[in-house]
């Protein structure tokens, strides 16, 4: 996906047209020119997290204040977020909407994330938190669906992105 | 300092605040000592988010002061929280570590207290940083600390409470309704009567 690549910038206005003012990330290589376009745009404001889990927290903390928030991570950064979303999303019965790369699928040639391959979907089943797939650039409409959802279920709902869609193949 | 006269100075001298406790002493001692549930978000089910939490309440509500009271087990979860807050620059954040070398509610097993967190906060880029000992420094830097806009980070160095307090006991969507009607109601934004 290159930096000028139109999917990001579609990605970008569909969060802004939720609602979406405020994005935390932590980088995975597939989503850093959609990080880089988040930043880059006054519409939202981006902040640079230290682990994944600050995210969750920050986004979490902002649904106090209206504000609309989109925790942008990796596959393996979400898999560290277990602990922070069943014990604040879900006790408190805070929404957010969390982004994800589907890492370690058919066609990702990183051995290093083919553990999220096998586990990604089966833990998310586990904690039964909605999973929205974004595989085609026509799903991208799909991440309102999935922030409402959010707001309706009152727990964060994922969409997950692949690496076909990303780089606007899909 | 003593942790219980500390808690209760600042719940004197808080009174307008907004405040987010994190898991164990700290929720559990406000919530003994004021019985407070609507400006108090008790973040008892976390460790290590509580002043992110706030942050992020922090970010939409620059009209209203944002105190976190962390324990010092819970900072050491994540002290790259110190980054993140420095990048945030958030005015109306003032972030309390309550340093007292133990795991509180777990019985006070002691963990190694080594670390100068607020050197961790200079080092970290924060230019408001405090480290009080006694009641007294505490006392006389609160008024400037609250007054003064500027994100600020504060650790007080408390003795271990020495005895069992106990959870406030309120359920995780109780804290969040009286919570948040209470920002609605004070005049924040509307945050559950929004279309969807």
């Amino acid at each position: 996906m290159e930096a000028d690549n139109p999917v990001a910038a579609r990605i970008v206005e569909a969060a802004a047209a939720c609602g979406i003012s405020l994005v935390a990330s932590l980088p995975d290589g597939w989503i850093t020119p959609l990080i880089t376009r988040f930043a880059a745009d006054d519409r939202f404001r981006h902040v640079a997290v230290n682990r994944e889990e600050s995210a969750i927290g920050l986004c979490s903390g902002a649904f106090f204040s209206g504000i609309g928030a989109f925790a942008l991570m990796g596959a393996s950064g979400f898999l560290t977020c277990i602990y922070a979303i069943t014990k604040i999303n879900y006790t408190y019965q805070i929404p957010l909407l969390i982004g994800i790369t589907l890492r370690g699928r058919p066609g990702d040639a990183a051995k290093f994330h083919q553990s999220n391959g096998l586990y990604l979907e089966p833990v998310m089943q586990a904690i039964d938190i909605p999973f929205v797939a974004i595989e085609r650039g026509a799903d991208i409409a799909r991440l309102a669906t999935a922030y409402k959802h959010s707001r309706v279920l009152s727990r964060p709902v994922v969409v997950g992105f692949t690496r076909e869609m990303l780089r606007g193949e899909a | 300092m003593n942790f219980e006269a500390c808690f209760r100075f600042l719940a004197e001298r808080l009174r307008e605040e907004i405040i987010v406790t994190s898991a164990g002493n700290c929720s559990e001692l406000w919530w003994e000592l004021t019985r407070e549930s609507e400006r108090v978000f008790y973040l008892e089910a976390s460790m290590s988010l509580a002043s992110l939490f706030a942050a992020g309440i922090a970010l939409g509500s620059p009209q209203r002061t944002i105190v976190a009271l962390s324990g010092d087990g819970a900072f050491c979860m994540n002290p790259g929280m110190l980054m993140v807050e420095r990048q945030l620059a958030l005015p109306n954040l003032k972030h309390f570590v309550l340093a007292n070398g133990c795991y509180g509610s777990t019985n006070e097993l002691p963990f190694p207290q080594t670390t100068d967190y607020a050197a961790m906060a200079r080092a970290a880029g924060s230019e408001r940083v405090y480290d009080f000992a006694t009641l007294e420094g505490l006392a006389q830097a609160l008024d400037e600390i609250l007054a003064v806009p500027g994100y600020v980070f504060s650790v007080l160095h408390v003795e271990p409470l020495g005895r069992r307090v106990h959870s406030p006991p309120l359920d995780g969507p109780e804290v969040k309704f009286r919570f948040g009607r209470y920002l609605e109601r004070t005049g924040g934004p509307k945050i559950f009567d929004v279309p969807l």
